[in-house]
């Protein structure tokens, strides 16, 4: 039975991996098309349903964490999907000002980028067994690069939607209600700013912990 | 005989170790340790059993108040005991005392001073009955509390390190500001005057039971702080475990009923959140102690919290 379920799980996270990792590739592949056929402009009409699709499914990997479906902790995929989902609906979905600006294009080649390498790694563990030492070096490599280029961009566009949100006065409640309760989207975006100053050198220092465990350990083996 | 003190991980913190009397205790190790090493004062030093290495079991934790003979079955001339510093300590009183105050201070000036306009809500504010029971009500809650700190309750120990002031006055003092800004709002809608009336009396009746709730405590315990873990009895003890945690979760319940805002409400869960977490470590702590064994009473079965779900 444990066998069995054991299978299962394998199969299930295997069928999980190679989707999701499917989605990102259309994302990354229409991205890089349009930038160069029709211009930054043109690249968030292009890759919107395959990255709303894609990034949203990542609400699943919470689940997979406190079942115990896989190791990752949730206080480390957590504060990961709240900010992926948070600009994905909360800012360029909701702001469409925002959708010609260029850093949507570094934003969404970074983003896939590092989860094609992310989800074909987990993909060929779980179908597998084994991922390939060059693809665990591309995992804790490349965040060197791209958390620093998506990063900027997340911040970037939040900023960028600011104005577009503060006059809008979308996603607030107003008092006086019932509930006396209040809430201004406006602040609420300044705040989450705020939180990319102590979040991002914190999420840079783990990932560089985890790339010095992980590599040293394919060193010994 | 002489008293090896070294850190978990072999440095020796003692150059030469120390020599103490055969029947010294815990405690006059702890003020030798600190006369060698001035910043080392005892409420700062967690001294503890060597274990072996990669065993799993807690270190013992050596009691001040016992002797050092009676960790070592009174055998050795020569012992090895793990120091760790606890980094500055703060009298329980102390953290307490600060926690409370800001609520107690803070709510007050969002009643009584202009500050909406800050908020870009000037002009004329109309103050109903509620928003002026709402404060007597916390204010009396928070005086209370500090009332109780300093001549109600036994602490079992005698400190707490010095990053909880920061890190509990950070959780009250932003609730407190959260709740005291929507309560006295200018554009604050009261409830109806019966749920208002229901609210506040249930949450009174509640903290006069508390009050009681501590009063049993205290009880429990002798003045120096030794009495070390009881079964509690009387009064809703008989039922539930942590009672004066019950009656406080509830305490802030009436509050809300009576005022009605979503912070308010959040803090109730967040408050109770915390509380549970503490409520069941202490009820199973009671219920290992206290199995029936070696002449120890059986822990009776009660609820742990919150009756009839946990």
């Amino acid at each position: 039975m444990a066998g069995f379920l054991s299978l299962l799980r394998r199969i299930y996270l295997s069928v999980y991996n190679w989707t999701v990792f499917v989605g990102w590739f259309q994302v990354l592949y229409l991205a890089v098309k349009t930038v160069r056929e029709s211009g930054h402009q043109h690249v968030y009409s292009a890759v919107e349903r395959p990255l709303q699709l894609a990034q949203t499914a990542a609400i699943l990997e919470i689940f997979h964490s406190l079942v115990g479906l896989v190791r990752s902790p949730v206080s480390a995929t957590l504060p990961q999907i709240a900010s992926r989902l948070y600009l994905t609906w909360f800012i360029l979905w909701s702001f469409p000002q925002t959708q010609t600006h260029i850093l949507v294009t570094s934003l969404v080649i970074s983003w896939s980028i590092t989860e094609i390498i992310r989800y074909s790694f987990f993909g060929l563990k779980e179908a597998l067994g084994f991922a390939p030492s060059w693809l665990l070096w591309l995992r804790y490599s490349t965040f060197l690069l791209l958390y620093p280029t998506g990063i900027t961009s997340e911040v970037g566009l939040i900023y960028v939607a600011l104005p577009f949100i503060k006059e809008s006065e979308k996603y607030c409640i107003r008092m006086p209600n019932k509930w006396n309760f209040s809430f201004d989207f406006f602040y609420a975006a300044i705040l989450a700013l705020g939180i990319y100053v102590p979040g991002s050198p914190h999420m840079y220092g783990y990932m560089l912990g985890q790339r010095k465990k992980a590599l040293s350990k394919s060193k010994k083996e | 005989m002489k008293v090896t003190v070294i850190t978990r991980s072999g440095r020796e913190i003692i150059k030469g170790g120390l020599d103490l009397n055969h029947s010294a205790t815990v405690s006059d190790l702890q003020e030798a340790i600190h006369r060698r090493c001035k910043k080392y004062y005892p409420s700062r030093q967690r001294i503890t059993l060597p274990v072996q290495p990669g065993s799993k079991v807690r270190p013992v934790v050596l009691n001040p108040k016992k002797k050092i003979e009676d960790y070592y079955d009174g055998k050795s001339d020569h012992l090895t005991v793990i120091f760790k510093d606890l980094g500055p300590q703060v009298s329980y009183r102390t953290l307490f005392f600060w926690e409370y105050l800001g609520p107690l201070i803070i709510y007050p000036i969002f009643y009584y001073f202009p500050v909406y306009q800050y908020f870009g809500y000037g002009g004329e504010r109309t103050i109903h009955p509620v928003q002026t029971y709402a404060l007597y009500y916390w204010c009396f809650h928070y005086f209370k509390r500090i009332m109780e700190t300093f001549f109600v309750h036994r602490f079992s120990h005698a400190t707490s390190p010095l990053s909880n002031v920061f890190r509990n006055c950070a959780y009250y003092w932003t609730f407190g500001s959260l709740i005291a800004y929507y309560v006295n709002h200018p554009l604050y809608t009261p409830v109806s005057d019966l749920q208002m009336k229901i609210g506040f009396g249930f949450g009174l009746i509640c903290q006069i039971a508390n009050f009681y709730c501590h009063l049993i405590l205290k009880s429990l315990r002798s003045p120096d702080g030794s009495g070390g873990y009881q079964i509690p009895l009387g009064f809703l003890f008989n039922i539930v475990t942590c009672a004066n945690y019950t009656t406080e979760i509830y305490q802030w319940l009436g509050f809300n009923i009576a005022t009605q805002t979503v912070a308010g409400y959040v803090f109730l869960v967040v408050a109770a959140f915390i509380m549970t977490n503490w409520a069941l470590a202490k009820h199973r702590h009671l219920k290992k102690l206290f199995n029936g064994k070696e002449g120890r009473p059986k822990y009776p079965w009660r609820w742990v919290i919150l009756p009839p779900f946990l």
